[in-house]
């Protein structure tokens, strides 16, 4: 199995020419919270939480597989932007800079799992507590042209559970959480080159398993 | 007029994710039944994966949960600002640590009570090994004239019985023949 990659704190940074609503709010979380004013940065922070919450949770569910799991890595990664503001660099997107701080609370929170199913017998599945939620998906809830129905929705979350780590990694970045592979080179420390080959690998592997 | 080669599977992931065809690949799309549904079976795909991607989280978090992670997140930042409350200990005492400052009378006097104890403790538990040491057996409790009854109902007691053989003992001795040096004891022991 390969391993996950760690994100290294230190990305190559690419001037963006548009700047994101996330990244205007963490510019001014940052300016509130240097001059002092942490109730500010605080109130500002809330704005923040809001923009980027659902596609934080989105990637972080795709990530870990139980909503648990998920949440607590969302948090994580919002308190981890709250305490480092002053270290945004507001030439990098914000979007990018979070992506990388989420997926390392994910990394830490499947490592954490992983500890605790070594010592502990587990009593049910570990995605077993979301299967009431995953069964209430509801197909009037499908806002996409395409209708899904519940027995392809679970043949997909399993293919996609069959790709190693690391093409995961960049699939779910790449397609879920909508970067572009510079984005994503930047996010996980890889060049683009790496980034493409492991994009192409997990396409071709879905299609194996989903096309038949 | 040669005609180009099929636009590959790698560069068809591409331009899904990321970029847009060249001239020359628009071109050809154009014309090639095969490229166009290559390219439409992979979109459809993608779009299948992503809006399944879409459902089973937002069906795992609807917008309740996520109100309330928002709330718990704001909470969470508003703990960690919040310096640490530091506990006086003991209360009287500030936080700050006080040199220790004792009187010679009151070392000797918490010198005194210490070794008393530790003196005490040693006897007693000398006393409870050894019954020659300092008191007598329990046997030897029953007066003479009280001997000849308690021989029947009251085996040897050596200093090595245990609280439940001791107890049984006691037992034995109330069921048989009354005893007088035993009536105290039955009579403080709640029946």
């Amino acid at each position: 199995m390969s391993r996950a990659p760690r994100v290294p704190r230190a990305a190559r940074a690419e001037p963006v020419s548009s700047r994101s609503t996330g990244s205007a709010i963490a510019a001014e979380v940052k300016a509130l919270m240097l001059a002092g004013d942490r109730d500010g940065a605080r109130e500002r922070f809330g704005a923040l939480v809001a923009a980027e919450q659902r596609r934080a949770v989105r990637l972080a569910y795709q990530y870990l597989r139980d909503a648990h799991d998920a949440d607590e890595a969302v948090q994580d990664a919002f308190v981890k932007v709250f305490t480092h503001i002053a270290s945004y660099r507001e030439e990098l997107p914000f979007e990018v800079w979070f992506t990388r701080i989420l997926v390392n609370a994910c990394l830490d929170i499947r490592k954490a799992r992983a500890r605790r199913l070594r010592w502990v017998l587990p009593i049910e599945g570990p995605s077993s507590t979301d299967a009431p939620a995953r069964e209430a998906v509801d197909r009037e809830r499908l806002t996409e042209d395409v209708l899904v129905s519940r027995a392809r929705l679970r043949e997909i979350a399993a293919a996609v559970d069959q790709l190693p780590e690391r093409q995961r990694t960049v699939f779910m970045l790449s397609h879920f959480a909508g970067q572009s592979t510079s984005q994503v080179s930047q996010a996980l420390g890889i060049s683009e080159a790496t980034v493409r080959v492991h994009l192409f690998r997990a396409v071709h592997k879905l299609r194996r398993i989903l096309e038949h | 007029m040669i005609r180009r080669a099929h636009v590959s599977d790698d560069r068809l992931v591409e331009i899904c994710f990321d970029g847009a065809l060249t001239s020359a690949e628009d071109a050809h799309v154009a014309g090639c039944d095969e490229c166009r549904a290559r390219r439409s079976r992979l979109e459809l795909l993608l779009r299948e994966v992503n809006a399944a991607a879409r459902i089973e989280a937002d069906a795992a978090f609807p917008l309740e949960r996520l109100a309330a992670q928002h709330a718990r997140i704001l909470q969470r930042i508003e703990q960690d600002g919040r310096p640490a409350r530091v506990i006086a200990f003991p209360a009287s005492q500030s936080p700050e640590m006080r040199p220790l400052r004792t009187r010679p009378a009151a070392r000797w006097i918490a010198g005194a009570a210490a070794a008393g104890l530790a003196v005490g403790l040693l006897a007693g538990h000398l006393a409870h090994d050894l019954p020659q040491f300092g008191r007598p057996s329990r046997n030897t409790v029953i007066s003479s004239s009280a001997r000849q009854d308690v021989q029947p109902a009251l085996r040897a007691v050596n200093a090595s019985l245990n609280d439940e053989e001791f107890l049984g003992e006691i037992e034995n001795a109330l069921d048989g023949p009354r005893l007088t040096v035993l009536r105290p004891l039955n009579d403080f022991t709640p029946q």
